[in-house]
């Protein structure tokens, strides 16, 4: 589920939204071993923050009932589709991923965080994508944000702030 | 494998209904259990433990997020694993529930299809 606030969209779990300058920033709280993905173009000033949880559908399953944002084999392709329908360009976007933690350590888990990631890389590799940036991994919960006006990328995480991505053109004015 | 499943919610209906969503997901549960809030759950994994607990938040006497707090006190339940059923909109609040372990959400009403989904990725029974 997506929320509007005064601060832009909430992207719940399992769950995408795309949104342009006028939304000013797409946030998504609760990365454990889900993984928040989100793609920017800067030319086109639209992105997209995908928050997905596992790595694929079950094998038994039908497609009838499928919550493609759920999944990485689902909603990665279906979030980059959205975005060329709002007039993003594949080849100009920027890619940057965080979560893909293990939270539990020593729990007896598939490790659902580390096939999060793999899947991910795969379902770009076959889209001849790569991350531009990633903060992956770890036994931290992250909280991840994208400025649509500016591209840049924030990972919060344990009271933390960094940034994951920004222009290379707006730090060097900075300089 | 088979799966030991703890329903934890206090709507007689909704427990009945994740039951039911449990036997059509085709989940390979040897054991379906039911509990009415947070504190009849821990003390149903302390008397027997579970793989997977399907877990409301909103409950009377212990709700879920004082089920997680104290879930994760407790060494013993560290390898329960624990899917949040609900219709919070809250994300900061479920942002507290993924530090202390929760990692997986299923929205109501979940389909069959996304609990096997998730059994299927969480234990490798696909």
């Amino acid at each position: 589920m997506t929320d509007a606030t005064d601060n832009g969209l909430v992207i719940g779990v399992a769950d995408m939204a795309i949104g342009s300058t006028t939304d000013q920033q797409l946030i998504t709280y609760a990365l454990g071993s889900c993984i928040g993905l989100t793609a920017y173009d800067p030319m086109a000033r639209v992105g997209g923050l995908l928050h997905f949880m596992l790595p694929q559908p079950s094998s038994k399953g039908g497609q009838k009932d499928l919550k493609e944002f759920m999944y990485a084999t689902t909603g990665i392709p279906r979030m980059l589709r959205r975005l060329v329908e709002r007039g993003a360009v594949q080849n100009r976007l920027i890619l940057s991923a965080s979560g893909g933690a293990e939270i539990l350590e020593g729990a007896a888990n598939m490790a659902i965080g580390k096939r999060n990631r793999t899947m991910m890389r795969k379902v770009l590799w076959k889209m001849n994508l790569q991350l531009a940036a990633e903060d992956t991994g770890g036994q931290a919960a992250r909280t991840m944000s994208l400025d649509l006006n500016t591209g840049e990328v924030l990972v919060r995480s344990k009271g933390n702030r960094s940034v994951l991505w920004q222009d290379p053109a707006a730090v060097s004015a900075k300089g | 494998m088979n799966y030991r499943i703890l329903i934890v919610d206090d709507s007689p209906l909704l427990r009945a209904t994740a039951r039911r969503a449990v036997l059509q997901a085709g989940v390979d549960a040897s054991q379906i259990r039911e509990a009415p809030n947070g504190q009849e759950a821990l003390d149903a994994l302390r008397t027997q433990s579970a793989d997977l607990v399907l877990l409301d938040i909103n409950m009377p006497i212990m709700d879920g997020f004082q089920f997680v707090e104290e879930k994760a006190k407790d060494p013993a339940l560290a390898d329960v694993k624990v899917a949040l059923v609900t219709t919070e909109g809250n994300q900061k609040r479920l942002a507290r529930m993924t530090e202390l372990g929760v990692e997986h959400y299923l929205r109501k009403p979940f389909e069959p299809e996304e609990l096997r989904s998730l059994v299927a990725n969480l234990f490798g029974d696909s």
